[in-house]
């Protein structure tokens, strides 16, 4: 058995990773997400500088939309200087020195540079103020339409938008023919707000500094937990090293699917190829058909195991190299993932959901490609367990707002699920009586599924059963259509 | 390995659903021979084979494979030409050979020596390394032939293997088929072309709507039909009348007579004694018969026999229905 399972798996894994798209997908996936995560800034990068420009009889409206948006540009750059200081909302020497050099009058970007930012990393300035090139906005017209341009320091632009503060009628009108960026309406919206906060605190003489006073003063909400056993005498406040085994569970059964969901095709593909090359008596008289199977679905796991080394070692040689300049609070929570990922509690149900999952679904896969001889077929059968495999990253959302909640204890143990929700509930440390049954009724329906799939796969293989057979399968269920 | 018998089919029967593929099948191919599966279309030889593969089980019946049931093995021991030809397109020719040589037991140093003797053989070495989308249909087929052959076999089964060949490929596979059997391998191949199975069988096993309709050797095939001399005489002389007490039985057919051929007796028989009658013969051709002959008067017979029962059967359903 082993060794025909093996040549059998020998083969087929050769055959996947000789092929161009396997590499094109280790290669690209990466880079995808890379792209999907960075897309943002490049796309802020990439967006020309809007122009706008305020009428005011006075310069009290203006100034407080130019505080504001000053205020917006301050935001993101402490950001960049610092994410997880600015997320935590804690001090940093980084950010005490941006702060201080802005309480000294430098500008957002001088202030920046004397923090230690690379002003490279800088980014451009999405909006800037210009003079209003008319008085009224009767003649605003043909600069927004963009008949007319304005000058700036950029040459001639077209006028993005225009405030008219109006004092007599109190009204403010923000006009524009984009009517889908609002960064600049709520700038004006945020500015106004706050202005009309000053004249009423002023109103009755309260300083504003009162305001900031009550900010400072807050306590903050700490969140602790309860310690058992060794730890009781620990620390009680939620650390990091709190948080990571969820992060580390989510990020698992993200995986889990992710792999199930990539690779599975691989199991579809190659079936639907031997099926229509019409190769499987050939087989059959060398090799047992569960045999065949089993060296198919070891194959497809070692492709997913290549894909996961691959990036695993990728990820962390590209950690390696960067390691001077992964910040200490950075370098801390990924330690702390990282002995959450290796925490036995969590490694080997994971471990155990991973295998079990790859081959409940695995099996079913392999079993409804020996039924199809073209992918056209097969996506009419494949739609049902697409739409079962999309439920679980659904509830992946729910996991992250609260992984005890009932759904996902109820959603466990349908033994479908139970491979990716698993993984969620351990860190919330369910009883190990329920642990122990989920993983049994898991590895009791794989089984079946396996045996029921040996029938399907020896079906669709030697008997040649097809896509029809299945529909005729399903109509003798329905009353009164037995006799068709 | 023993004289056991490389397979034996005791009253198999297969259904799919509701109709049934072969009925009640009896036949063995004894070790060392090569044994013609011959049948129209549809008659059930490829079940058969599946079924002597262990592939298929049959319903009803018993099949075995060098003595026993077969297993892998037994399996080990035979060299499987499917009738559906397939190969893996994205690997080359040795790859393929070598694969499957593997999968029948042989080390990978033997099975990658033994790809590369066949392929010369067959003058494929220069597509040794080629992916079979790269070779025509007639060198893919010389492959899959090969896959079969790559583990020295003991026993080879070939269903429907010269379908798809051009001539020459088809006496080049002749040839082989020659090769094996001087190796020691017993053989048993399907075919509807009867010239196969006349150039290289030493027993037929023929096979109509799922039964079979003849197993023996050549001669009793040919046996089966009777030959026959045709004599051409002139000025109206009858033949027939005349040639009577000689033991002859001769039917006129056209311009000439046909003298049926008992076993004992030759075409010269016929003629000397249509010399001796005084017969002004103008005309001697005999009747070579031939396997066609036999088997499409084999088939008729059994499609008749299908048809003969097939309405008994649809009478006594009614009479049931009746009463």
């Amino acid at each position: 058995m082993i060794r025909s399972t093996y040549l059998v798996a020998r083969r087929d894994y050769l055959g996947y990773v000789t092929a161009w798209g396997f590499w094109l997908g280790l290669l690209f996936t990466p880079v995808i997400l890379g792209i999907f995560i960075l897309a943002p800034t490049f796309a802020q990068n990439a967006q020309p500088t809007r122009y706008y420009t305020v009428i005011e009889q006075g310069q009290v409206f203006t100034d407080a939309l130019r505080q504001e948006m000053s205020g917006s540009d301050e935001q993101m750059v402490r950001m960049i200087l610092d994410p997880l200081a600015v997320t935590e909302r804690r001090s940093s020497d980084v950010l005490d020195t941006f702060d201080t050099a802005r309480e000294a009058g430098a500008s957002v970007e001088d202030a920046f540079e004397a923090a230690g930012g690379n002003p490279a990393l800088l980014p451009r300035r999405d909006f800037v103020e210009v003079d209003p090139p008319v008085s009224s906005s009767a003649e605003l017209a043909p600069f927004l339409l963009g008949e007319t341009l304005i000058e700036t320091p950029e040459g001639p632009q077209p006028l993005f938008a225009a405030i008219v503060v109006n004092d007599g009628t109190r009204e403010i009108e923000y006009w524009s023919e984009n009517l889908q960026a609002r960064t600049l309406i709520n700038a004006a919206r945020q500015a106004e707000h706050e202005l009309q906060l000053d004249r009423a605190l002023a109103a009755v003489n309260v300083s504003r500094d009162v305001l900031e006073s009550a900010r400072e003063a807050r306590r903050d909400v700490k969140q602790q937990r309860l310690r058992m056993g060794e730890e009781a005498n620990a620390e009680t406040e939620v650390t990091q090293a709190d948080q990571a085994p969820f992060i580390v569970s989510i990020m698992m059964a993200f995986s889990l699917w992710f792999l199930i969901f990539s690779v599975i095709n691989y199991l579809l593909m190659g079936t639907i190829e031997e099926r229509s090359n019409k190769i499987f008596d050939s087989l059959l008289t060398s090799v047992k058909l569960p045999h065949l199977l089993a060296g198919k679905l070891i194959a497809v796991l070692l492709l997913a195991l290549t894909l996961m080394a691959f990036w695993g070692i990728g990820s962390g040689l590209l950690t390696w190299f960067v390691r001077d300049n992964i910040p200490a609070d950075v370098a801390k929570g990924l330690s702390s993932l990282v002995v959450a990922a290796t925490n036995p509690a969590l490694f080997i149900p994971a471990l155990i959901s991973f295998v079990l999952g790859y081959l409940m679904y695995g099996s079913l896969f392999l079993a409804l490609g020996s039924l199809c001889d073209t992918i056209q077929e097969a996506q009419t059968l494949m739609t049902p367990l697409f739409v079962m495999l999309m439920a679980p990253l659904a509830m992946l959302a729910f996991a992250i707002q609260d992984a005890e909640s009932a759904l996902i204890e109820i959603m466990a143990w349908v033994p479908f699920f139970t491979p990716f929700l698993l993984i969620l509930r351990m860190p919330t440390e369910p009883p190990v009586w329920e642990v122990f049954a989920q993983l049994g009724i898991m590895a009791l329906t794989t089984l079946i599924i396996l045996h029921l799939a040996t029938r399907v796969y020896r079906a669709g293989a030697v008997h040649g059963a097809g896509v029809n057979d299945v529909w005729a399968f399903f109509g003798k269920l329905v009353p009164g259509k037995s006799s068709a | 390995m023993g004289e056991e018998l490389p397979l034996k089919m005791t009253g198999a029967s297969k259904w799919f659903g509701s109709f049934q593929a072969v009925r009640n099948l009896d036949f063995e191919v004894p070790q060392g021979s090569i044994v013609g599966f011959l049948g129209p279309n549809g008659a059930g030889k490829s079940t058969s084979l599946r079924m002597a593969l262990g592939v298929l089980s049959p319903d009803r019946g018993q099949v075995s494979l060098f003595g026993g049931a077969p297993n892998l093995e037994s399996l080990k021991r035979v060299g499987f030409l499917p009738e559906e030809r397939g190969l893996y397109k994205k690997m080359s020719a040795r790859q393929i050979i070598t694969y499957f040589a593997r999968l029948k037991g042989m080390t990978n140093s033997a099975a990658k020596a033994r790809a590369d003797e066949l392929l010369d053989m067959m003058g494929l070495s220069e597509f040794a390394r080629a992916r079979v989308t790269k070779l025509s249909k007639g060198m893919a087929q010389k492959v899959q032939i090969l896959s079969a052959l790559a583990h020295k076999p003991e026993f080879l089964i070939l269903d429907e293997p010269f379908s798809g060949l051009d001539p020459v490929n088809q006496l080049a596979l002749e040839e082989l088929i020659v090769e094996e059997h001087k190796r020691g391998a017993t053989i048993i191949f399907s075919t509807h072309v009867m010239e196969h199975a006349e150039r290289l069988c030493e027993k037929i096993v023929m096979m109509a709507r799922g039964r079979k309709v003849f197993d023996g050797g050549l001669d009793d095939a040919f046996a089966a039909l009777g030959r026959a001399v045709h004599i051409g005489v002139s000025d109206g002389f009858d033949l027939g009348q005349a040639i009577a007490p000689s033991g002859f039985e001769a039917t006129e057919e056209g311009d000439h007579w046909r003298v049926i051929l008992k076993p004992q007796q030759s075409s010269q028989d016929a003629l000397r004694a249509a010399i001796d009658l005084g017969a002004p013969i103008t005309s001697f051709t005999p009747q070579e018969a031939r396997l066609r002959d036999v088997f499409v008067s084999l088939v008729s017979e059994a499609e008749a026999q299908d048809l003969t029962d097939t309405l008994a059967a649809d009478a006594a359903a009614q009479e049931r229905d009746a009463a």
